[in-house]
């Protein structure tokens, strides 16, 4: 391979044929398989059906299911069984679902508050398909009141907890640098800790994802992008900027941004276990909720404590990392769907581990600047047991 | 016991949350939605009365409960040379895909094409010759309950009546005895596939002289379908299509009288019963004797008991017929007398 053409970067009709040709041999060979099947026997003995249970509503007298075709092909529901009884039922658009294709089903059925119920649908090839409604009882609407309750619940679990934690902004400003790279690097564990939980909802999350959906897959697309966009975020303001100050705010802003979208998984799934009636527990875990999500807004100010950012940032930066848990909450309350937990679960993995290569850059420059071995390594022990033993009071 | 995650944790949480919010649900007005096509107009039950939605397809099933019910086949009748009464009968086993719930089709296998087989009815000490044809592709047997010769048993290893092959046939030929109400089986393993598939029948002996005449006789044979082949049955039913009597209540004037042959053949459930509402029957247990046994309005049968049951209504009305084991009926077991005057 001595020789080497000097490639051509002009585009000839000569190219475009050899770009074309593959895909005409595919064009054929897809045309052959389709005509012959390509000698395999591909016929089933019994056909493959899936059918997924997006969601189920209760109301008085009333339940009605959500229901999505997730296998290869068209299937048609024939009869719903309610703890062995056979139920009438209405269902739209149509009984045959397409692939892909959504449907309601309504059945009447005076069901009883706080029963357990298995519903089993069975489509036209006698394939059962069972959802359980382990406490029945009525299924939030999107009315005032709920809506108010679904803030709060958000109020409570991201809004205040993350604000709790800005207010520590005065005290720990009078702290000298070592301490203060102590906590940046307690905010790396922090957020590691709250990472490793993320990813691990998602990937629980997709695994009850119908497998078409390719739930791993999607968290790989989410984490992975995400990661990069934010990284590419960061270079491009390092560039246009190079202030030292600016750059560790707009790193406070991501924290926000990933604690944010933590949150957000985090109001997803109450809202969610809400809509299926999981049963409350106690003030006391509540408590204990808060006093645990403290933490994240320290992990927000971490990087901007010996800088004078204004209120109005800080309220930003809270708003950013707690609101989430109330939009979360809405859309788990009223419009449940693993498919978007998966996504913004995802997202949340890729922020988090974005945010703490960012906070790791900040460390590297003050330990440059300053010796001191231990800090990190205490740091983000202390980051990660403080999550680890407040953990233990909730759980 | 569950274990708890921080998830399970964030949920309860949350929940005292909205408790504490007094979160309240409306309800809201049933929105209209379209009916499932292939649905049948009979009577809009109110409430919430089980049932099936939608008809089956009687005429593509090739029989009808209805007509089931009275539907007793004699056999080709001649004289013997010693004057005893020569029946004989044809029957054909085949595979049938049957839809036994409105959209649900099953691969049945049959005898005649229907579900039960053909109610073979004679009398006391004819002479039956009943020719078995395996139309299907599995071997099958015609096991009869009553006296006769082993080698006419139906069974694995009893001779050629015990298998018949595909494309084969054998005729069981023996002396009608005892006089009740009895059944037949396919009787090859594995057994009780065999039998849920549908290879079963009534097998009715009359007394010599008959019994004493009634308005009605009906055969009602019990069993159920395990559509998806997890030895569970999913359905239930008296002649094979689940809620038909419920949908199409069997008519009847007040003071009638009314004899029915009842047969349990139920697969996988140990149990079977009929309850007549609103009224009590005289039961003469596999009809073997001319005396009831009991007046009762519930009797219970396992796998292949059998009996006849007999009486009338004193006021019109629509009365109910079912399994009293509830979860049956509500699967499909049961069914409506329409009493009028």
């Amino acid at each position: 391979m001595t020789k080497i053409n000097k490639p051509s970067n002009r585009f000839s009709l000569r190219t475009l044929i050899l770009f074309l040709v593959p895909i005409i041999l595919l064009a054929g060979v897809i045309a052959l398989f389709l005509s012959t099947g390509g000698g395999l026997n591909l016929t089933p003995a019994a056909p493959v059906e899936e059918l997924t249970v997006e969601r189920y509503v209760l109301d008085r007298g009333s339940i009605e299911l959500h229901v999505r075709n997730t296998g290869p092909q068209e299937l048609t529901v024939a009869q719903i069984v309610i703890n062995s009884a056979v139920v009438r039922y209405t269902i739209e658009p149509s009984t045959t679902i397409p692939r892909l294709g959504y449907a309601e089903i309504h059945l009447n059925y005076p069901w009883t508050y706080a029963e357990a119920y298995t519903i089993t649908i069975f489509t036209s090839n006698s394939i059962p398909f069972e959802v359980e409604i382990p406490v029945a009882f009525e299924t939030p609407d999107p009315s005032a009141s709920t809506f108010w309750g679904f803030t709060l619940i958000g109020l409570f679990v991201g809004v205040i907890p993350v604000f709790l934690g800005i207010f520590w902004f005065p005290a720990l400003r009078q702290l000298g640098r070592q301490a203060m790279t102590f906590l940046m690097a307690a905010t790396a564990g922090l957020l590691v800790f709250l990472g490793l939980d993320t990813l691990a909802e998602a990937l629980e999350v997709a695994g009850e994802l119908p497998s078409v959906f390719q739930g791993i897959g999607m968290i790989g697309i989410g984490a992975v992008t995400t990661f990069l966009l934010l990284d590419a975020i960061s270079r491009q303001q390092t560039q246009v900027t190079g202030d030292e100050a600016t750059r560790r705010l707009s790193i406070a802003m991501m924290i926000s941004i990933g604690i944010g979208l933590h949150n957000l998984g985090e109001g997803l799934a109450i809202g969610a276990a809400y809509n299926i009636g999981e049963i409350a527990l106690g003030t006391f875990l509540v408590v204990g909720f808060i006093i645990q999500n403290i933490t994240e807004g320290l992990g927000i100010i971490a990087p901007v404590l010996r800088d004078r950012p204004g209120i109005g940032k800080l309220a930003l930066m809270g708003i950013i990392g707690g609101g989430p848990a109330i939009i979360g909450a809405w859309i788990g309350g009223f419009s449940p769907s693993p498919f978007l937990a998966v996504l913004f679960l995802a997202i949340g993995t890729g922020a988090i581990a974005e945010v703490v290569y960012e906070i790791a850059k900040l460390i590297k420059k003050d330990i440059e600047k300053q010796s001191m071995p231990y800090a990190v390594f205490s740091g983000v022990l202390t980051g990660m047991l403080l999550l680890w033993v407040t953990g233990l009071m909730i759980k | 016991m569950k274990q708890l995650s921080r998830r399970d944790f964030l949920r309860t949480g949350g929940l005292v949350l909205a408790g504490a919010a007094g979160v309240a649900a409306v309800s809201k007005p049933v929105s209209p939605s379209s009916h499932p096509p292939h649905q049948h107009d009979q009577m809009d039950h109110p409430g919430d009365l089980p049932g099936t939605v939608g008809e089956v397809d009687h005429a593509k099933n090739g029989f009808d409960p209805t007509q089931i019910l009275t539907d007793f086949d004699y056999g080709k009748v001649s004289t013997l040379p010693g004057g005893q009464i020569l029946r004989e009968y044809e029957v054909i086993s085949i595979n049938k895909d049957i839809e036994v719930v409105p959209g649900i089709i099953y691969p049945a296998w049959t005898y005649n094409g229907r579900i039960p087989g053909p109610t073979l009815r004679c009398t006391e000490g004819d002479r039956l010759r009943i020719t078995l044809k395996n139309g299907s592709n599995h071997p099958h047997t015609m096991h009869f309950h009553g006296f006769h010769p082993g080698a006419m048993d139906g069974v694995p290893g009893s001779g050629p009546g015990g298998s018949v092959e595909p494309g084969g046939s054998f005729t069981y030929q023996f002396d009608a005895d005892p006089f009740g109400v009895h059944l037949y089986h396919c009787h090859i393993f594995p057994l009780a596939r065999h039998i849920a598939k549908g290879l079963y029948g009534a097998f009715i002996i009359d007394p010599k002289g008959g019994r004493p005449p009634v308005d009605h006789e009906f055969v009602m044979v019990m069993s159920g379908f395990d559509v998806d082949f997890d030895d569970e049955n999913d359905f239930y039913a008296v002649n094979a299509i689940p809620f038909h009597y419920q949908n199409h209540p069997i008519p009847l004037k007040v003071g009638e009288s009314v004899r029915i042959y009842l047969v349990n053949i139920l697969e996988f459930d140990l149990l079977n019963s009929f309850h007549l509402h609103a009224n009590f029957f005289q039961y003469f247990p596999t009809g073997t004797s001319m005396t009831p046994a009991e007046f009762t309005d519930t009797v219970m049968q396992t796998q292949a008991q059998r009996g006849i049951i007999e009486f009338s209504y004193r006021y019109p009305g629509m009365y109910m017929f079912h399994a009293h084991n509830t979860e049956f009926a509500e699967l499909g077991w049961t069914g409506m007398f329409d009493v009028t005057e």
